[in-house]
């Protein structure tokens, strides 16, 4: 596989972090990260943004919101 | 024929099936067990599109309701999860599109060009511990929710809720290669609105020394270029 630019590197991001692609694709863009700081950052730290959102506590429905919820389809069940 | 798919499904799909079932053979009570599982990820995707809570609220109610209703359509090729999610967002994007000042995003818009990632200084080794559980959430919340609309909702989808690409792409009812565009586009975006909290502090001597090692690099990628590497 030819030597990757940056722009392409940067077009395999999520390939590379969602562990897709070929063996000779993931070894071009290790390749170019080797030498490449400013893609080694971009690819780091969006790996590092990727554990921060899933480790982040999870959205939660407002127990207000969550009885809304059960008042109404209560109805529509008791009405079917 | 109903249960032809049930060998591939993981267990809780299966109970999933299971109270679909019920709720088909006249027990209306299955149905609750399925909101109570399911209404965190509805609301969440339902807010990922409206940005609003009350209108989430609604087109969460109304996605449940459309469901119940429409029980005996699903066809069982796909997740119940998967099914119930593209209602809710059909909902949420049907609520969006009736606001008075709601000014669509068009794909040509997007699709140009690709996003330039402009911080390029190193992220912390344990960029959590800087931040309380509850300070991350904050952060995480309004990096998502300052995203545009079709980068946040794949984003929600793929990265949040951990949705498949394929799944995703179903959910939305746009091709793999479209999501998957999105998705990058939504992470490079996400990577540079959390940089500011996540970065290590940069001092001179290092903005110096990395200004130096990308301009070594670049000329010397040039140089590999051009000997035909």
């Amino acid at each position: 596989m030819k030597t990757m630019d940056c722009k392409d590197v940067l077009a395999n991001l999520s390939c590379y972090i969602d562990g897709e692609g070929s063996r000779e694709l993931r070894q071009a863009l290790e390749e170019h990260i080797s030498r490449c700081r400013r893609c080694r950052v971009v690819f780091d730290s969006s790996g590092k943004m990727l554990k921060i959102v899933s480790d982040a506590d999870p959205f939660e429905v407002p127990l207000s919101v969550s009885a809304r919820l059960y008042s109404r389809l209560e109805k529509v069940l008791s009405e079917s | 024929m109903q249960n032809s798919n049930r060998a591939n499904q993981a267990p809780s799909d299966q109970d999933d099936l299971t109270l679909v079932d019920r709720v088909l053979s006249g027990d209306r009570r299955g149905f609750e067990s399925l909101v109570r599982k399911h209404e965190r990820r509805v609301f969440r995707v339902a807010l990922a599109v409206l940005r609003n809570t009350e209108d989430a609220e609604e087109a969460m109610q109304d996605a449940f309701v459309k469901a119940f209703r429409h029980l005996d359509q699903f066809r069982r090729q796909a997740r119940f999860s998967t099914w119930l999610t593209r209602i809710a967002v059909n909902e949420a994007i049907e609520k969006r599109s009736t606001r008075k000042n709601y000014v669509p995003l068009g794909e040509s818009e997007t699709a140009e060009g690709q996003v330039i990632p402009k911080r390029y200084e190193p992220w912390r080794s344990n960029p959590e511990e800087l931040y309380g559980k509850q300070e991350i959430h904050r952060i995480v919340e309004e990096a998502i929710q300052s995203l545009p609309d079709i980068y946040r909702e794949a984003f929600v989808l793929r990265d949040v809720e951990g949705l498949t690409a394929e799944e995703a792409a179903e959910v939305l009812g746009i091709t793999i290669p479209a999501l998957k565009s999105r998705l990058l586009r939504a992470r490079l975006m996400m990577r540079e609105t959390l940089a500011e909290q996540f970065e290590e502090p940069a001092t001179l001597r290092t903005k110096i020394v990395h200004a130096a090692v990308d301009a070594g690099t670049a000329v010397a990628m040039r140089l590999m270029r051009a000997a035909g590497r």
